[in-house]
């Protein structure tokens, strides 16, 4: 059963802990289990709901472009990015080469920042700390480049509405190239072990496999798309800003397990490294911005970005005023997620955090409970509790 | 800094026993109240070996029950609230809580969204506010040190 | 397949259920149609696993025009194809694509949640985002949403202040 749901009927709550009897303790997943075998998965999500697409209503394009760069940290630029490029479209605007360019540059710079960031927090649910500890602290090279381009580490805003605000100068150049130079490398080293560590393979190599089948019927996007098999990358299927200059390759694996999940993702950091030595060396020359009007005529207009987590979908109406109609985003973590409901499914529930850690989840709450439910009645876990639980029964 | 009242002086002992030896050390519980992860990943880079706060002698806990500070995250939506709450609830006095991040202070950019409540205090008392968007690592070691050094401080007044 | 083919492609198979088909811009057809022919024109768009459903939008065109506008985006390629289909306001309700595409589930609960929309038959009908103490009956992205209904207010602890 693809969307397998606790029915309420059948739900009771027993609280855990010293809480007050009427709190209802939420559950981010509710499983329901049968020894340690899943039977059935639901999600209620909502912890970081803010209500942004009704707070654009509010908020002038401009206002708006901050807010949307802040749907998620780690991906802050794709954000960025999309409103910019569907307000452009909508505005009828270009903006101009070296902008695109520099879009372009961060957007993988990005990409890297964040998967190796998936790498260390993928490891971590499994158990591995020194994989963790390792991949962050290489991590942080990009968020030194990233910095000395922008001015921040994370959030950096290198969008405004008609093309960016920071430029990259010869010397920023130098310092990208030898940073990404040691990136590759360490990449490679990553790749390394993921396929060879015994214990990391016990925890991903036949682990969580989805079928190229099942990852289109389930609308998978992203590296867990590619992961098993599906030839889907927006900035090859549709590109956008400067990708039609600096075309990429599409990494696939074909196992569609977790091992398959983390390969992909590293390859896609050694590409991305490719495409940032191919950008510098031909960056265009010229202006950083193109004239944006404040009003932006009626209309409407979508853009699809590929996001480090997948497909980022951006739908935006326009009025004829500074404030946007409707705003709407589809992040790629919310299609990612009902597979992940389905593989779990089947599976032990030991193996539930790494197949949750697979689809690289917008992991905004490091706090997610779980809500079992079995035939002995309900229990809450927090997820440390998941998480050990996942590690003990690997041991 | 909140004064924190106690419930009798036997209590009061105790309490500072408790707090105050663990002042050189704290433990610390991280809560993220629907924060977009910018402030949550520095956090836990502080925790990398370029940063090391633990060499500050702050510690990342799990458990709200063996917590002394904790250090929130997020405009605090509401569906985080009433989670928020309780583990304030579940850590033991004295407690201090710091604010990290532009959105845990005021809401930041999602201020009068119809899903938050526009800042950490708005919901519980904070003893710290730390800024940014995000902060710095440095900028949150810099917010610790502060708060070890009032509660220092503090321990010394309370022992002269 | 280029855009172009996708273009004549999604025209081919929309063809029984809507002749309004427009090219709104070169990688994005509009395709208004009855609520009725949602459904067979969702299964000839993703039949053969041509295009995926990557989002549905709900629009609130006002209280004056008395109509929601809810959207059904299907991609393949660059392509996006719009299935528009309006409903009347004071009894908004769609039929559920799930049977066709399970993962539309979200996107349905979402449109149900923040403007009201009875999808009829989809599986699960639970709040996605909405807190569990958001007042029932309030729509947060219809146009008239009061913000002042759906607001707590929060007793702090005298003790604590």
């Amino acid at each position: 059963m693809i969307n397998g749901n606790v029915k309420p009927a059948e739900k009771f709550v027993v609280p855990i802990g010293p809480q007050h009897p009427a709190l209802k303790e939420p559950g981010h997943f509710e499983l329901t289990i049968d020894g340690e075998t899943v039977t059935a998965a639901s999600a209620r999500l909502g912890y970081a709901h803010r209500g942004i697409e009704k707070g654009a209503e509010s908020r002038s394009y401009v206002q708006t472009l901050y807010m949307m760069e802040r749907v998620c940290g780690i991906c802050s630029h794709i954000h960025g990015t999309a409103f910019s490029l569907v307000v452009e479209k909508l505005a009828g605007v270009e903006a101009p080469p070296r902008a695109q360019a520099i879009r372009v540059l961060v957007a993988e710079l990005e990409r890297i920042h964040s998967h190796l960031l998936w790498v260390g927090v993928g490891a971590h649910e499994a158990g591995f700390d020194a994989l963790f500890m390792y991949s962050w602290r290489d991590r942080e090279v990009v968020m030194d480049i990233l910095e000395a381009l922008t001015g921040n580490r994370v959030n950096y805003s290198a969008n405004v509405l008609g093309g960016v605000k920071c430029d990259v100068t010869p010397e920023a150049a130098e310092t990208i190239l030898k940073g990404v130079d040691f990136l590759e490398e360490r990449a490679r080293q990553y790749l390394e072990v993921v396929q060879s560590d015994a214990m990391f393979l016990r925890r991903t190599r036949g682990v969580g496999t989805m079928t190229r089948e099942e990852a289109l019927t389930l609308g998978v996007v992203g590296p867990t798309a590619r992961a098993s098999g599906v030839t889907q990358d927006l900035r090859k299927d549709a590109p956008y800003a400067a990708y039609p200059d600096f075309p990429i390759n599409v990494i696939t694996e074909t196992a569609g397990d977790l091992e398959a999940r983390f390969i992909v993702r590293v390859k896609e950091t050694i590409e991305s490294c490719r495409i940032i030595r191919e950008v510098l060396a031909n960056l265009p020359e010229g202006e950083l911005t193109t004239r944006m009007p404040r009003r932006v005529k009626e209309g409407e207009a979508i853009v699809r970005l590929e996001a480090p987590r997948g497909e980022v979908f951006y739908y935006v109406q326009s009025d004829g005023t500074d404030t946007a109609k409707r705003v709407k985003v589809r992040t790629p973590t919310i299609a990612n997620m009902a597979s992940v409901l389905h593989l779990s499914v089947g599976h032990q529930l030991a193996d539930v955090p790494m197949i949750l850690a697979g689809i690289d989840p917008c992991f905004s709450c490091n706090d997610r409970s779980v809500r079992l439910t079995s035939a002995h009645g309900n229990d809450v876990w927090t997820w440390e509790k998941l998480r050990q639980h996942g590690i003990e029964a690997y041991r | 800094m909140a004064e924190r009242p106690n419930s009798g002086p036997l209590q009061t002992i105790i309490d500072e026993i408790t707090a105050w030896s663990r002042i050189n050390s704290p433990w610390a519980v991280h809560f993220n109240a629907g924060s977009c992860n910018g402030c949550d990943i520095e956090i836990l880079a502080t925790l990398t070996p370029r940063y090391d706060v633990e060499r500050f002698g702050i510690k990342l806990e799990g458990s709200p029950r063996h917590a002394d500070v904790l250090v929130c995250t997020g405009p605090v939506t509401r569906q985080a609230r009433e989670r928020l709450v309780r583990i304030y609830e579940q850590m033991p006095e004295p407690k201090f809580v710091v604010a990290v991040g532009a959105c845990a202070l005021t809401g930041g950019v999602f201020q009068g969204c119809y899903g938050v409540c526009d800042g950490v205090d708005k919901v519980i008392p904070v003893d710290l506010y730390i800024p940014g968007c995000p902060p710095r690592p440095e900028a949150i070691i810099d917010g610790f040190v502060k708060l070890l050094t009032a509660l220092k401080q503090a321990k010394e007044g309370q022992a002269a | 397949m280029s855009t172009e083919e996708r273009i004549a492609e999604a025209r081919a198979r929309l063809a029984p259920f809507t002749d309004a088909v427009e090219e709104a811009a070169p990688d994005r057809l509009n395709a208004p149609l009855p609520v009725e022919q949602l459904l067979p024109a969702a299964a000839a768009l993703i039949e053969g696993q041509w295009s995926y459903l990557t989002t549905i939008t709900g629009t609130d065109l006002g209280p004056e025009a008395g109509e929601f506008e809810v959207l059904y985006h299907f991609s393949s390629g660059a392509l996006v194809t719009t299935v528009r289909v309006r409903i009347p306001r004071d009894e908004p309700a769609v039929p559920s694509v799930c049977g066709l595409i399970p993962a539309a589930s979200f996107y349905e609960r979402e449109l149900m949640e923040m403007f009201g929309i009875v999808v009829e038959g989809t599986p699960n009908p639970d709040r996605l985002f909405l807190p569990d103490d958001w007042p029932v009956g309030v729509y947060p992205l219809r146009k008239d949403f009061d913000p002042s209904e759906a607001t707590v207010v929060i007793e702090k602890d005298p003790a604590n202040d």
